[in-house]
């Protein structure tokens, strides 16, 4: 309304900048605190939601965490012990025994045992069936072996150590499963693909859920809505209500994934540490950390707030007073 | 304050609700306008704040030629002009307090202000201390001074009411309409549709009389 022509009377409109920004912001602070305690005023409902959001995000980071675990280089002495180097002369020669001083003093080398022909033969003939193909031989045909746990954590390295092992006295060769090795990589390539694949879709899940739950709020509150914007509410000032609740629907969601994802892994520990333990691993799950965890309810909130963006704002608009 | 230059409202389904309507109403004016229903008073006022658009003709108020107004201007519009309706409209999961506060919120008024003209506009209605009251529990009169109080307390310089006495007994329809009469009093330009005859013979009060869509001379 022209502030000239209407003169009579205070007008409201005749606000300055400073104030119209003070007042949207002051909105914001009271919507902050208003939008949160009406969603908890239902909290069967709010509970139920924040269950389903946080099911949706935890699956996709649980496995994703899973992944890394096993990615993660200790893994692959699970998977990949270590590198066995067939000794071409006794294990009691000098040459042997020299070998596996070098061995030990190498910083490229974690681990070293001796397998020696004696304890190899005992291994080989507890395997069933081999004990009476052993029996035709008069003497041992076995080598003595040295297990070596390279410290190198990539494939290529651990390719080089076994090509230095394989160049020194006393060595037949050295024998390690380098095409297992690129498979797995290979696997797990796919599988982060898999995941990453995964975790769109559950985002966009999580968006279609908080923007089908404020759809059907607008619903409820279509008469509120009509009566605002017939007193001038902007389809801004309308829509903002519904941009906090989003807010504190992915926020409270991604809450509950924290508390899924957090307790799926002290669950999982205790079972997984034996596994390791029996590889002689150090393996272990490790629960979210600080960051990750500011990260997910970074993320739970901003897909809120995407979600109400996404599907209230032609809504809204369609909502007009008759 | 409010112009209406040979405005025509044709509905999509062809239905012409308004017919070459012209007239003008002085800033401060109190107008009944009247009509058997049908004859367009609703789509008339509706057209006032933006609700419905003219199809041929121009609406203007204070100045501005809404018929033109674009979209996002029309929040700026309906700021600055009060409305009661029939059925009061009324937030009935809200109490009396947040009712009458909606226009001062959508302005963005500070809270302690917005304290202060809620009393305000309730204790000139009649309705002192009733703020924390739900509607429900409130009489048909009541909800409709609520609603009042809501038309006016963010002091609209225009006030439009569609059949404000709509449901209300003849004692109660006088007491609400001379409410009215002391907005305009103040200064506020108020057009009230009705079509309770007797209530207007009363008052002392210009009349733009609808038939059919046209206005006809007095």
């Amino acid at each position: 309304m022209n502030e000239s022509a209407t003169g009579s009377g205070a007008n409201i409109r005749q606000i300055n900048r400073t104030d119209r920004l003070k007042a949207w912001s002051r909105h914001h602070r009271q919507l902050f605190r208003s939008t949160l305690s009406t969603l908890l005023n239902q909290p069967g409902a709010l509970l139920i939601t924040w269950l389903v959001i946080g099911i949706a995000l935890s699956l996709p980071i649980l496995l994703s965490l899973a992944l890394r675990e096993i990615s993660e280089a200790d893994t692959r002495q699970v998977i990949q012990p270590a590198m066995s180097v067939y000794l071409s002369v006794p294990s009691e020669s000098e040459t042997a025994q020299a070998l596996l001083q070098r061995l030990r003093a190498s910083s490229a080398v974690g681990e070293v045992r001796l397998i020696t022909e004696q304890a190899a033969l005992m291994e080989f003939s507890s395997l069933a069936g081999f004990g009476d193909v052993l029996n035709a031989f008069s003497e041992n045909p076995l080598p003595g072996i040295i297990e070596v746990v390279p410290r190198e954590r990539d494939g290529a390295g651990i390719k080089l150590l076994a090509q230095q092992i394989a160049g020194q006295d006393g060595v037949d060769q050295v024998s390690f499963d380098a095409a297992w090795l690129e498979r797995l990589s290979a696997i797990l390539g796919i599988l982060e693909r898999v995941l990453y694949a995964l975790g769109v879709l559950f985002s966009g899940a999580v968006i279609l859920i908080i923007g089908n739950t404020l759809r059907l709020t607008i619903e409820n509150q279509r008469g509120e809505i009509e009566i605002t914007k017939l007193f001038g509410g902007s389809d801004s000032f309308v829509q903002r209500p519904f941009i906090y609740r989003g807010f504190w629907l992915g926020f409270g969601g991604a809450l509950l994934a924290f508390l899924i994802i957090q307790s799926s892994l002290l669950y999982l520990s205790g079972p997984v540490e034996r596994l390791a333990q029996s590889y002689r691993s150090n393996f272990a799950l490790e629960t979210l950390n600080f960051g990750e965890s500011i990260g997910l309810f970074a993320l739970g909130a901003l897909l809120g707030i995407l979600g109400s963006w996404v599907s209230v704002w032609r809504y809204l608009k369609q909502i007009q007073p008759k | 304050m409010l112009v209406f230059d040979h405005v025509s409202k044709r509905y999509p389904n062809g239905y012409e609700a308004l017919s070459d309507v012209s007239f003008s109403v002085e800033a401060g004016e109190f107008v009944f306008l009247t009509g058997p229903s049908g004859a367009g008073k609703s789509t008339l006022l509706k057209m006032i704040n933006g609700v419905e658009r003219s199809s041929r003709g121009q609406v203007h108020v204070a100045g501005k030629n809404i018929s033109r107004l674009p979209a996002r201007k029309i929040p700026g519009l309906r700021q600055g002009i009060g409305v009661v309706f029939q059925n009061h409209q009324l937030l009935f999961d809200r109490p009396v307090y947040d009712n009458v506060a909606l226009p001062l919120v959508i302005a963005g008024m500070k809270p302690t202000e917005i304290g202060r003209r809620v009393r305000a506009a309730l204790s000139k209605v009649g309705l002192t201390g009733r703020e924390g009251d739900w509607p429900e529990t409130l009489s048909g009169g009541e909800q409709q001074r609520v609603g009042i109080a809501r038309a006016v307390v963010h002091r609209p310089p225009m006030l439009l009411a569609d059949e404000p006495t709509g449901n209300l007994d003849p004692d109660l329809s006088r007491e609400i309409m001379s409410l009215f009469l002391q907005f305009s009093q103040l200064g506020v330009t108020v057009l009230i549709a009705t079509h309770d005859l007797e209530l207007v013979e009363s008052m002392p009060a210009r009349r733009l009389q609808l038939q059919a869509g046209r206005i006809q001379s007095p």
